[in-house]
Formats: structure tokens, C-alpha cells, sequence
């Protein structure tokens, strides 16, 4: 610091009204130079010595004073009171707690409008049908899988023949839950049919889920001839498929399907297995066409044409999401008629040995013949007494 | 009404006040009006108007209660108004002949001022100064009071209201270095009317 610099700091060093640095740089200038050294001392003792004496005010000024406040505040036009009382709330309404408490109050209010949609909202998922683009009409509840209901809901071909057991055990734990979540998932707007429940997964879900939910004319067509063929009503039922599908509308093939099941309900098998055939060859190819295909392999067997049920079976070996069925069905019939081939020789060997036993023992073998036979033709009785086609 | 702390700054007495807390109201005239009064005095020089215009000085805080923004200083507030009204006083009195502090009293005792008889209520400063001899204390008023109104206005501000150089500056509306030019100016004014004490200066130091 120089004399100059000296000069324009030294009132501010004499108040202290200079910062550390400063103040230190004054106070080391003024140890080397003695003129700015005799200005400081002289400022500093003019300063101390000439301190001005401070009078006391009269004793009643304060008093006078607050006096004089209280009367101007009774005084004070309603403008300025106005003013006072704004400023009041103004001061209260700007201080950080109250921002605070309005902010908390809007997360807590806006959080509560959240959870009482969230909470309107139903326990669905939309589901796309093994990798098939969403349907919008389509919404599947979500249930839990039980083991009874696995089982309710194991493939109808195969569980009407009454083998479900025999079913699971023989397809895969993922397999079966697929085969359970896409056949027989809770549906939301209506009861599965029974009957509906021997169809394909695909076409059975979408036109139950867009039968009850019509969203046109055609569709409304549709869901009509659904709901007489849900409420039995099935020449209803089957009369208005029949329309739907000479009309040659979009839903044409799946509305002859379901015209050759009711003309099963109404007719049974004899009348509805040409049937099914004939939307078979109408529809090759397509899911539709495979259903067809295995409906009336279905119907044949269970009529005992054992060849067209086989041939039918056959077709379907190369079908998506039938070869697996087609083929445990076409095991089954080889199954059934080697038990068969086994059942007619056994009564030829089992005279011989019966010639020596007691006569009472002769009674069983005759007693097993019948349940022998009645062993190979199993699968055709059991299925026409419990598949419902008559 | 609450009470009011004595560490509450000035600021949020006034803030307080502005709320309608009247003893935040009380606590600031009882902060300020020893120095207000002084510093009128010092200007006006009549004992009785400095306690009129120091009253006036707080009427004026009380009405304008509602313009006081929190940010700014209240001090530097409160000695604009006192310095306004001084400057209205003075306008006044200017026509007027008025005693001075150092007149004599009477025709007949010309040893006893005004400011002799004016109690000097400064505990502090009778502590440190008790030594100073009634003629130094003549000496340093007399000095003040004929120094030119710019500088003892400055002069004032700084050794009776204690504020700092720039809010001075603020008040008279002065650049600060003119604020500590008129300052030293007054310092060395003082520093002539006691050269004759000198030695006493360099005993202090």
C-alpha cells in the first residue's frame, strides 16, 4: 500500500470499516511510513478525544412519544389500516411454512385422486393369444390356477373321454398351463359353453369374447346366433349361423362351424359329422378347417367308424396346436383295438385251464368276458355317454 | 402481545410492528431515541424543538409503518426522516434568532452554557472520559457547531447514529467518497480546536 492508497482508506481504518486484508496492508503501511503513521495517530486521538458528548433526552420523551403513537394509530385513515392489515396477511401468507403446508396439501391431494382411479381400475390383463397381436375386446381375468381347476379345465376332447388324469400326466407342466390359461381362461362376459369347450383355443375364445360384445351390425348377427346357441336354442341357433355364413360375411367359417355343432346338439353325430367334413374341406388350412377336421373325427369315432375317425385324425397331424391331440387320439384307437385283439383271443385259451378248475370258478371268466369286451369298446361308450353329442 | 427479545434486529421490530406488535414499537423508540434526539439537537441547537422534531421522527416511523420493505436498513430509514425533518426545522428557524448550546445562559453568568446544564446521560463515555474538564467538552460542541452543515450533518451521522460511511452516504444522497472527504474535513476542524490539548491526546494514546 502507498501513501496515495493510504489516504482514500484511512477514515475506513479509523472506523473500522476495512477488511482483514486491507486493515492489514493500512496498519504495515503506516509501521514504515511516518507521515501516514502521524495522520492515523492524530485522526485516532482527534477521534477519542473530540468524541462529541451525548445528551440524555428529557425524561418524559419516550412517554410523549408512545402517546403520540397510540393516538395517530386511532387515527389512522381506513386506506392505511387497510394497508396494515394487508401487509399483515401478506407477511403470513408469504413465509416458507405456509408454501410448505400448500405444497404438502397438494402432493397428499393429488396422491388420494391417483389411488381412487388406481383403485377403480379392475384386476385385468390383456392378454395376446400365443404371441397373436392383442384383441381389443378380448380381457382375460386373471385367476389362480388351482389343481381342480387345472383339471376342470384340462382340453375337452380328451377330457370328455374321461382320461384327464391320463392327459396331464402325459403332457408337460408348461404345456398344460399353457394349454389351461388359453382354452379355459375365467371369461369376463360370459360362462364357457361346454360343448364350445371342445373347440380350438384361438377361435373359441375370440368369438366368445366377441359375441358378447358386438361391436356392429354383423357382429351383432353374430352374437345373437351365440346367445341362442348358449341358451340351447340350438335350430335357433343353427338357423341363424346358417344365414351368417351364406351371407359369406367376414365370420362366415366360424358361423358354419357353429351351424355343424348345433346341427350335432339337434341332430347328433350321423347328421353333423358330413357336416363338419364339409366345413373341413370349405375351410382346409385354416383353424377354422382344424377344428372342423377334428370335430368330425370326433363324431366318426364316437359312431364307431373307426376309418374316417382315423383318416380325419390323419389330416390333422400337421395341423398347429391339433398334431399333439390328433395323435394321442390316434394312439388311443390303437391302444383300444389291441386290447381288442387281446380281449378275442383271451376266451379261446381260457377253456383249457377252466376244464380242470371247479365249476364255480368257470363263472368268473365268463363273468370277465363281457367286462373284457365291453373293455374294448370302451372309449366309443364312454365318449357317447359323456361327450353330451346326443 | 409478545415480548420482544433484545437480540430481535431492528428489521423485524419493524416487521413486527408492520404485524401490529406495539412493543416491538416501543423497543425501537427505546433503541433510538437518545441518538435521534442527539443528532436533532446537534442540528437545531433548541433543546425543546429537538424534542419535538425527535417525537416527529417516530410519528413519521408510525405512518409510514406500511412502506418499510424488510430488506432495507431501518437505522438508515429512521436518520433519513430525522435528517428531512432537522433540514425542515432549520428552514424554519432560519428566520428565527435562537440560542446556541454554548450561548451563555445569562447576561450576567457567562461561564454556564446550555449544554452545561443539559444532563449528559453517556455512562459509558463518563467512565472513559472522566477526566475531560467542562472546558474540553465546550470546546468539541462549539467546535461541531460551527462547522459547516454539510460535514457536521456528516459528522453526526458518523459519531452520534454510528452509521457506517455508505448508508451516510445513502441518507444525504452523496457519493461515499464525498461522505469521507467531508468527514476527515470535520476531523481536522476538530483536531484544530484541540490542539490545545494535545498533550492530553497523547496521554489517552
Amino acid at each position: 500500500m502507498d501513501c496515495e492508497k493510504f489516504d482514500r482508506v484511512v477514515l475506513d481504518l479509523l472506523y473500522d470499516e476495512l477488511d482483514e486484508l486491507t486493515n492489514a496492508a493500512a496498519k504495515r503501511h503506516m509501521e514504515h511510513c511516518t507521515r501516514c503513521r502521524g495522520i492515523g495517530a492524530g485522526l485516532r486521538a482527534t477521534r477519542e478525544v473530540g468524541a462529541l458528548p451525548l445528551v440524555e433526552p428529557p425524561p418524559g420523551l419516550e412517554i410523549r412519544i408512545l402517546d403520540a403513537e397510540r393516538k395517530l394509530r386511532d387515527r389512522l385513515p381506513l386506506r392505511q389500516r387497510m394497508g396494515r392489515a394487508i401487509s399483515i396477511m401478506a407477511s403470513y401468507a408469504m413465509r416458507p411454512q405456509l408454501a410448505m403446508a400448500a405444497l404438502l396439501l397438494l402432493m397428499i391431494g393429488s396422491s388420494l385422486l391417483l389411488l381412487r382411479e388406481r383403485s377403480n381400475e379392475r384386476n385385468a390383463a390383456h392378454v395376446a393369444e400365443r404371441g397373436v397381436p392383442e384383441n381389443e375386446s378380448e380381457t382375460v381375468a386373471i385367476v389362480p390356477i388351482t389343481p381342480q381347476r387345472e383339471k376342470a379345465r384340462a382340453p375337452a376332447p380328451l377330457a370328455a373321454r374321461g382320461e384327464p388324469d391320463r392327459v396331464a400326466k402325459k403332457e408337460s407342466p408348461d404345456r398344460a398351463e399353457r394349454r389351461a390359461r388359453s382354452v379355459a381362461p375365467a371369461k369376463r362376459y360370459a360362462e364357457p359353453e361346454p360343448a364350445l369347450g371342445r373347440l380350438g383355443g384361438g377361435i373359441e375364445e375370440q368369438s366368445s369374447g366377441s359375441s358378447a360384445l358386438p361391436t356392429d351390425e354383423g357382429e351383432s348377427d353374430f352374437g345373437a346366433a351365440m346367445s341362442a346357441y348358449r341358451d340351447g336354442r340350438y335350430a335357433e341357433a343353427q338357423q341363424r349361423f346358417d344365414e351368417i355364413a351364406g351371407r359369406g360375411e367376414a365370420r362366415a367359417a366360424e358361423a358354419s362351424l357353429y351351424a355343424a355343432q348345433a346341427l350335432r346338439h339337434t341332430a347328433g353325430c350321423p347328421a353333423a359329422a358330413p357336416r363338419f367334413e364339409q366345413v373341413h374341406s370349405a375351410n382346409a388350412g385354416t383353424q377354422v378347417g382344424y377344428e372342423a377336421a377334428w370335430q368330425a373325427a370326433e363324431c366318426h369315432r364316437a359312431l364307431g367308424n373307426v376309418s374316417r375317425a382315423r383318416y380325419n385324425y390323419q389330416l390333422l397331424l400337421t395341423a398347429t396346436g391339433y398334431a399333439d391331440r390328433a395323435q394321442a387320439a390316434l394312439s388311443e384307437m390303437d391302444e383300444a383295438s389291441a386290447a381288442a385283439v387281446a380281449a378275442r383271443s383271451a376266451p379261446k385259451a381260457r377253456p383249457k385251464a377252466a376244464a380242470a378248475a371247479p365249476p364255480a370258478a368257470t363263472a368268473a371268466p365268463k363273468a370277465k368276458k363281457p367286462a373284457a369286451a365291453a373293455g374294448a369298446s370302451k372309449r366309443s361308450v364312454e365318449i357317447d355317454t359323456s361327450n353330451a353329442y346326443r | 402481545m409478545a415480548a420482544v427479545r433484545g437480540d430481535a434486529t431492528d428489521e423485524m421490530l419493524m416487521v413486527r410492528y408492520q404485524r401490529g406488535d406495539r412493543e416491538a414499537f416501543v423497543e425501537l423508540v427505546r433503541r433510538y431515541n437518545r441518538s435521534v434526539f442527539n443528532f436533532v439537537l446537534r442540528q437545531v441547537h433548541q433543546p425543546n424543538v429537538a424534542e419535538d422534531v425527535t417525537q416527529d421522527v417516530f410519528l413519521r416511523v408510525v405512518q409510514n409503518a406500511a412502506e418499510f420493505k424488510h430488506e432495507a436498513r431501518f437505522s438508515t430509514w429512521l436518520y433519513t426522516i430525522a435528517r428531512n425533518l432537522c433540514i425542515d426545522q432549520l428552514r424554519k428557524l432560519s428566520h428565527r434568532k435562537h440560542p446556541s448550546l454554548e450561548q451563555p445562559l445569562a447576561q450576567n453568568d457567562a461561564s454556564r452554557t446550555l449544554s452545561d446544564v443539559l444532563p449528559d446521560g453517556h455512562p459509558e463515555a463518563d467512565a472513559e472520559r472522566s477526566v475531560v474538564s467542562a472546558q474540553v467538552r465546550r470546546t468539541i460542541v462549539a467546535a461541531v457547531d460551527t462547522l459547516p452543515d454539510d460535514q457536521r450533518e456528516v459528522f453526526l451521522l458518523r459519531e452520534v447514529a454510528n452509521l457506517p460511511f455508505k448508508d451516510i452516504a445513502e441518507i444525504t444522497g452523496t457519493p461515499e467518497n464525498t461522505v469521507k472527504s467531508r468527514m476527515r474535513y470535520a476531523l481536522e476542524r476538530l483536531k484544530e480546536a484541540l490542539s490545545d490539548f494535545e498533550e492530553y491526546a497523547r496521554a489517552l494514546r
